[in-house]
């Protein structure tokens, strides 16, 4: 009994106690609060990984694609058991392009290289992570690759414009050569003056007679009339999709904020500029329109991709009735390595892989997750730091008590019994720490954006730019069990450092305790 | 008004306490009888092992030779666990420096032997019980009015009185007092031995005394006096090999 009691005591009249609750409790709020965003910002980036790639991807190994990617899904269709557990398909056609388009703002021709895909919007609309990030879209039913009829209206009226000019300058041409005809009929075409040619300086007369008399043989050259341009037909214009970071560029203003500043309006037309496949690998180019743009967050994609249709890229390309993916949507997440396992057994022998989106996405989840574990391993430190603080003030505590271990080990205390107050009260000291630590940890958490707006506002500093990443507010997560454990780590290691200076207290001797001073 | 029958006896103690080189033979084979309800006081020069030998007796410490007897029962080589108990239960001890605890308050510290001897448990369900008996203790003494008070609020003789309640709290058998008016005027010195006699008279405690009071040594039953590490007038006890050469 009279365990708790001091225990309690101690606990109430050092203030040093104070500063272990007060180390173990940073310590435990750091774990929680540092997991907590971690958790947060893997998750949203996992989401966002898998938002972006579909569930499952057949991929080609070539740049080349395989043929007939059709017949491919017709056949996973044909079985049973994976028609069973595939919600959707899509095949997508992805290969490399220069971009070309004229910057609104500078006035010049950017040209980059970017990723063309060539999807069939239905199709990969159903596989899901590209309806709903698409800008102007988004909600429509079915988002389309159609120009709007105002735009190609636009776009016809330039047509024609270049057209009407083009036939202009062929009816003046076809007038000039008539009048030169009419001309030459009447008679009075008069034919250039002799040119006197610097070497017959030197020749005989009879030869510059030869020669004059050669010139006006000379007939006069045909007037044949240039080819009829070919009658008015407006262009078909082809819609493109292009990545948020495709169309906008990153800027500083004069408060140092990156914005984006579309260098890219919708209804801006593109030049795509790619190769045939085959071993001439021709370059082709055709012109598309910007109809609509794509922002998953995923800056790899946002900065690189443009969307077209994918018979137009098939014939751009030349690669008619060939693909390079096939991606999945499952019904079930979970059976996605089954159904890995089932489709390249379907597959086998064809120059095909199969993956699940974390395989795809392996190297980069693998890094955040070893990140966190280092920086669980690091944070954990600081709790065995506030771990020798207990070390360190126990023994404090130990000495200046010595007397009274004395005192109450003369009363009838045994060894065990004052080693118990001591590690009672590392238990006690480890279970307020973490205590307050986890309240202090999941308020910050909970309120972690508002805290650093509020640092933001005295410091003028923002801690988590927006800008750079693409959420707006700091992601968190708290993990009950993360946070259960974190807690028996820090009261284990308050106890552990405890059982020092608790056994110390525990070897003294009684009649050397009472007499210390 | 004391029985004959020995109740603490101990027989040829010795205790050398060595530090470096040096050798200090405080007690070296001391006897000493207690007999059941006696007052008895020890007297000594200063540093001539009093204090010692109560913590022998006591079982706060062991002795490097010889053995002591509670009832006939050899106690000084007990495990820690009993030794332990006896402390808690049999002995009742006052030292000169009182040795309250300075957590606690005055009723606290009396009840401390008694939250040794509980657990938890049995704490909580006599609780009621052992605190009247607490406050009854403290009354007897005179510090019935200051209960709840800290340690370092009450005056020396007070300090005193609250820890010879506190020795009593167990209703030990043995009293073990280390000059317990050494450090405190006449007249409070003299309300301590009063309180003493009384408990020796009327509850028929035993007690065993150390002081340096020559006066106070007229009011106990008998007086033994140490020198050189043995009783005055002891025989000198040789080791039992010397004996019998001789
Ligand atoms: N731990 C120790 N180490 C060395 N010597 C010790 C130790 N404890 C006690 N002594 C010595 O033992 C002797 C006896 O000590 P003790 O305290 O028993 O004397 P005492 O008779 O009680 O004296 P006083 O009347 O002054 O209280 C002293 O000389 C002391 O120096
Ligand atoms: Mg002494």
């Amino acid at each position: 009994m009279y365990k708790l009691l001091l225990c309690w005591r101690y606990l109430k009249t050092r203030y040093l106690a104070l500063a272990c609750i007060i180390s173990v409790m940073l310590g435990v709020a750091t774990l929680i609060v540092v997991n907590s965003v971690m958790n947060g910002f893997s998750k949203k980036l996992q989401t966002l990984l898998h938002n972006v790639v579909s569930d499952v991807a057949i991929e080609a190994h070539s740049p080349n694609g395989f043929y007939a990617p059709l017949d491919k899904i017709a056949m996973i269709r044909k079985d049973p058991y994976l028609n069973e557990r595939i919600e959707a398909m899509a095949v997508t056609l992805d290969s490399f392009a220069m971009l070309q388009f004229y910057h609104r703002g500078s006035q010049e021709t950017v040209t980059r290289p970017v990723r063309v895909m060539g999807i069939e919007m239905k199709s990969r609309s159903a596989v899901g992570g590209f309806k709903n990030y698409l800008q102007l879209q988004s909600a429509d039913a079915e988002p389309t690759f159609v120009v709007p009829s105002d735009i190609k209206a636009k776009f016809a009226a330039v047509d024609k414009e270049w057209h009407d000019f083009h036939q202009f300058q062929f009816e003046q041409e076809i007038q000039r050569l008539r009048r030169l005809e009419e001309q030459e009929k009447k008679g009075d075409l008069v034919a250039p003056p002799p040119q006197r040619l610097d070497f017959e300086a030197g020749i005989s007369p009879e030869m510059r007679e030869f020669f004059s008399k050669l010139r006006k043989d000379r007939p006069a050259p045909p007037l044949a009339p240039p080819p009829a341009p070919a009658p008015f037909k407006a262009r078909e214009p082809i819609g493109a999709i292009v990545g948020h970071l495709v169309a906008n560029f990153k800027t500083r203003d004069e408060d140092n904020n990156v914005t984006d500043r579309a260098a890219m309006r919708h209804g801006d037309g593109i030049r795509l500029t790619t190769i045939t496949i085959g071993q001439n690998m021709t370059p082709v180019y055709d012109d598309f329109v910007a109809i609509d743009f794509f922002k998953s967050g995923m800056s790899e994609y946002d900065a690189n991709c443009i969307f077209i249709p994918l018979d137009q890229l098939q014939r751009l390309r030349e690669m008619d009735n060939r693909a390079t993916n096939i991606l999945v949507k499952l019904k079930n997440q979970s059976e996605a390595d089954d159904i890995v396992k089932a489709m390249a057994i379907l597959f086998k022998g064809e120059p095909l892989i199969v993956n699940t989106w974390q395989e795809k996405q392996g190297p980069l989840l693998r890094a955040i997750e070893i990140e966190k574990n280092i920086l669980n391993i690091l944070l954990f430190m600081i709790v065995g730091v506030a771990g020798f603080g207990i070390l360190a003030i126990f023994s404090m505590i130990v000495s200046e008590k010595t007397r009274d271990i004395g005192i109450l080990k003369a009363l009838g205390a045994s060894s065990a019994g004052v080693m118990q107050i001591f590690l009672s009260y590392g238990l006690l000291l480890g279970i307020v720490g973490s205590l307050f630590g986890t309240i202090l940890g999941v308020t910050i958490t909970l309120n972690i954006n508002t805290i650093e707006l509020a640092i933001a506002a005295i410091t003028g500093q923002r801690i988590f730019d927006g800008s750079v990443y693409y959420f707006t507010e700091i992601p968190t997560e708290l993990q009950p069990m993360a946070i259960v454990y974190m807690n028996l780590g820090a009261v284990g290691i308050a106890v552990v450092f405890s059982i020092i200076p608790a056994f110390r207290a525990a070897m003294l001797h009684p009649v050397q305790a009472l007499r210390y001073d | 008004m004391h029985g004959t029958t020995p109740l603490l006896t101990a027989i040829n103690l010795r205790k050398t306490y060595v530090k470096y080189a040096n050798r200090i033979e405080v007690l070296r084979g001391l006897d000493i009888d207690v007999a059941e309800g006696e007052f008895l006081s020890v007297i000594g020069n200063s540093g001539s092992g009093k204090s010692t030998m109560l913590h022998l007796l006591g079982t706060l410490d062991t002795p490097d030779d010889g053995c002591i007897h509670l009832e006939g029962r050899r106690i000084d080589n007990l495990p820690a666990r009993d030794r332990d108990a006896l402390r808690n239960r049999t002995f009742g001890f006052i030292f000169q420096f009182y040795h309250l605890l300075p957590e606690m308050n005055v009723l606290e510290n009396v009840l401390a032997p008694a939250m040794i001897t509980h657990s938890v448990w049995s704490w909580w369900r006599n609780k009621k019980e052992l605190r009247k008996h607490a406050a009854e203790m403290l009354d007897k003494v005179g510090l019935g009015h200051r209960l709840t008070h800290q340690p370092r609020e009450l005056s020396g003789g007070e300090m005193q009185r609250a820890a010879i309640a506190r020795a009593l709290i167990n209703r030990p058998r043995v009293l073990l007092a280390d000059e317990p008016t050494g450090n405190l005027d006449l007249a409070n010195g003299h309300h301590i031995m009063k309180l003493l006699r009384d408990l020796n008279q009327f509850e028929n405690l035993t007690i065993v005394m150390v002081t340096h009071n020559l006066d106070l040594v007229h009011e106990t039953d008998r007086m033994v006096r140490i020198i050189d590490g043995r009783m005055d007038g002891q025989e000198l006890s040789q080791p039992p090999a010397l004996a019998a050469a001789v």
